[in-house]
């Protein structure tokens, strides 16, 4: 944590470390957020008596919300100059979805509950990504965001226990009334940060940008191949986890649920105990390495999937998960920072990035489900195995080193 | 953004949730969209729509149900011959003379992650309306359903359903379209 002036939004030291505590149990608490909206509504909708097209369409609503807000959401959060604010109103906003789904789970509240959902995940991604760049300033922007994944990480695995064993314990509908309250917490930690939306602290970022045009930030060959890259990882990545879990599926027998629990806790687990490392190693030894490491995960990943028959070993391939979970999920904002950090375009960037993983995760799921279809699961494997290898070979030859010079 | 306002907006938020609450009780008192779709032999109408004043009177053939004689299936848990949870029934599948052929289940995963449909034969199902949690009872047990190909119905190819197991000369999967 730097004194410099470019650093910290401006805040005195007791302030700062006030905030950062605050950053930590914010990105805490949004993924136990975020954990009661994945697959689990699929589940909740289907007790519901909802047909399986309907949910499909609801679910399909959110995604295509989220995907197209990604960029404008982006474009929003650079335009506003308080973002707690934002993070605060995506937050009552996830609360009042959650509050839909628990109270009056018909079509059209359902839709309307998607929808929020998917806009306010776009604004708030960012406002999160903003604090932590006014909080770090750019020469350490990879240990805090390193921090960001570590508590994301720790979220989403307490969260699925708590929104699970309340699930199996009380009721489906109950998990929804408990994810609305876990927003209060997460309120509770944007009052330090509210901070930093201060007009002094305004003003010293303001100070350190450098504006450039729209049309700049989004033509820099840096993010266009960094998008690329990001969209070939999701093409092989996204389709990886649910795949093997449905083969778990077919092959475990009562315990196949615990081992799917497993496989997704344990890149999690991964997750909270590498994120600092690998935050420190992108900032001593550069952003390629930390790429390459989680990119190489992915063949590595879709050829052990294509040829282990052992569910147990299966669990065990998704250690490597954590690696490459940890490596995108830090790097993602890190490059965007480091290419339009100071263009005042630094959310519209990390919201086309959004927009690029969202067309590849899409097209992966899609495409990944018609091969295990047609050819079966190890062939699909081997496929996603062949794109995360073109993904690494990628970032090898064109991803260009993007961390700032240092002084 | 706005200056000099220091906190944000609760009331609006909180009126708006006041009104989603509003429009839901007054929603609850409509038919509900989501009829279920999968009725036993005889054709079960659904109970009256409340009608305000001075409108048709309700047709003359309704028939009643008594609670405990049928039970309505979709999206309530099926259990296997150990009485384990399989998962949800999600559809039923039937032929063009009436009859149900097959009721797909939404087996296995945790949390959502990991499901598959499964297509099981309606013959290998017994119904307990009384239990309403998980009125439907399958004869086989989980292992010998959990290999089963996915229920994935298309224009050309027949489905593959899980039928009675292979007992003197039964084949094991029946295919039907």
């Amino acid at each position: 944590m730097s004194k410099r002036p470019c650093c910290g939004g401006g805040l005195q030291a007791a302030a700062l470390h006030s905030a950062e505590r605050g950053l930590d149990w914010l990105n805490l608490f949004v993924a136990n957020i975020q954990t009661g909206f994945g697959p689990f509504i699929a589940v909740y909708l289907t007790t519901q008596g909802w047909t399986q097209t309907a949910i499909g369409f609801a679910l399909s609503l959110g995604t295509v919300t989220a995907m197209a807000s990604q960029v404008p959401a982006g474009a929003l959060v650079d335009a506003t100059s308080r973002k707690s604010l934002v993070a605060m109103l995506s937050i009552l906003v996830f609360s009042a979805s959650a509050l839909i789904f628990a109270l009056s789970p018909v079509p059209l509240f359902v839709y309307l509950a998607e929808m929020l959902h998917g806009f306010s995940s776009c604004t708030l991604g960012p406002a999160i990504a903003a604090m932590s760049l006014a909080l770090a300033g750019r020469t350490t922007l990879g240990l805090r965001l390193g921090r960001n994944v570590r508590y994301a990480s720790i979220g989403n695995g307490v969260g699925a226990a708590l929104l699970g064993a309340c699930g199996y314990l009380i009721s489906n509908q109950a998990v929804f009334f408990l994810t609305a309250a876990l927003t209060l917490p997460a309120l509770a930690t944007l009052k330090p940060l509210s901070r930093l939306d201060a007009p002094a602290a305004r003003r010293e970022i303001r100070e350190t940008a450098q504006r450039q045009s729209v049309a700049h930030v989004l033509a820099n060959s840096r993010l266009l191949i960094f998008a690329a890259c990001a969209t070939l990882f999701q093409l092989a990545n996204a389709a990886m986890l649910p795949l093997a879990s449905v083969a778990l599926t077919k092959r475990a027998g009562g315990i196949a649920s615990l081992l799917i629990a497993a496989c997704v806790v344990l890149p999690q687990v991964m997750v909270a105990l590498l994120s600092p490392l690998m935050g420190r190693i992108a900032e001593t030894r550069g952003r390629r390495i930390v790429l390459l490491l989680g990119f190489l995960m992915l063949p590595l990943r879709g050829l052990l999937f294509a040829v282990l028959a052992n569910p147990e070993l299966v669990v065990l391939v998704q250690a490597l998960d954590g690696i490459a979970a940890t490596s995108f999920g830090i790097m993602v904002p890190l490059v965007a920072a480091d290419v339009a950090g100071r263009s005042g375009h630094f959310n519209l960037a990390l919201g086309f990035i959004g927009f690029a993983i969202g067309i590849g995760a899409t097209l992966g799921t899609t495409l990944a489900g018609w091969i295990a279809d047609r050819f079966g699961d190890p062939t699909a494997f081997a496929g996603m195995a062949a794109i995360g290898a073109a993904a690494t070979l990628l970032v090898w030859c064109a991803m260009p080193e993007t961390r700032p010079e240092p002084g | 953004m706005t200056r000099g306002r220091a906190n944000p907006p609760h009331g609006v938020v909180l009126g708006m949730l006041l009104t989603l609450w509003v429009v839901n009780a007054w929603a609850a008192d409509a038919p509900a969209p989501a009829s279920p779709a999968a009725a036993p032999a005889a054709a079960a109408p659904a109970p009256p729509p409340q009608q305000p004043a001075a409108q048709p009177s309700p047709p003359e053939n309704l028939e009643s149900l008594a609670p405990d004689a049928a039970v309505a299936i979709l999206g309530k848990k099926v259990r296997d011959a150990s009485g384990h949870d399989m998962g949800p029934v999600v559809d039923v599948v039937v032929s063009g003379d009436g009859h149900p052929v097959a009721a797909v289940i939404d087996f296995g995963g945790f949390l959502g992650v990991g499901t598959r449909k499964i297509a099981v034969d309606w013959s290998l199902l017994q119904f307990k309306p009384v239990d309403r949690d998980a009125p439907v009872v399958l004869a086989l047990d989980r292992a010998m359903v959990q290999a089963a190909p996915e229920y994935k119905p298309t224009v050309q190819l027949p489905v593959q359903i899980v039928g009675p197991p292979p007992a003197a000369k039964d084949p094991g999967p029946t295919d039907q379209k």
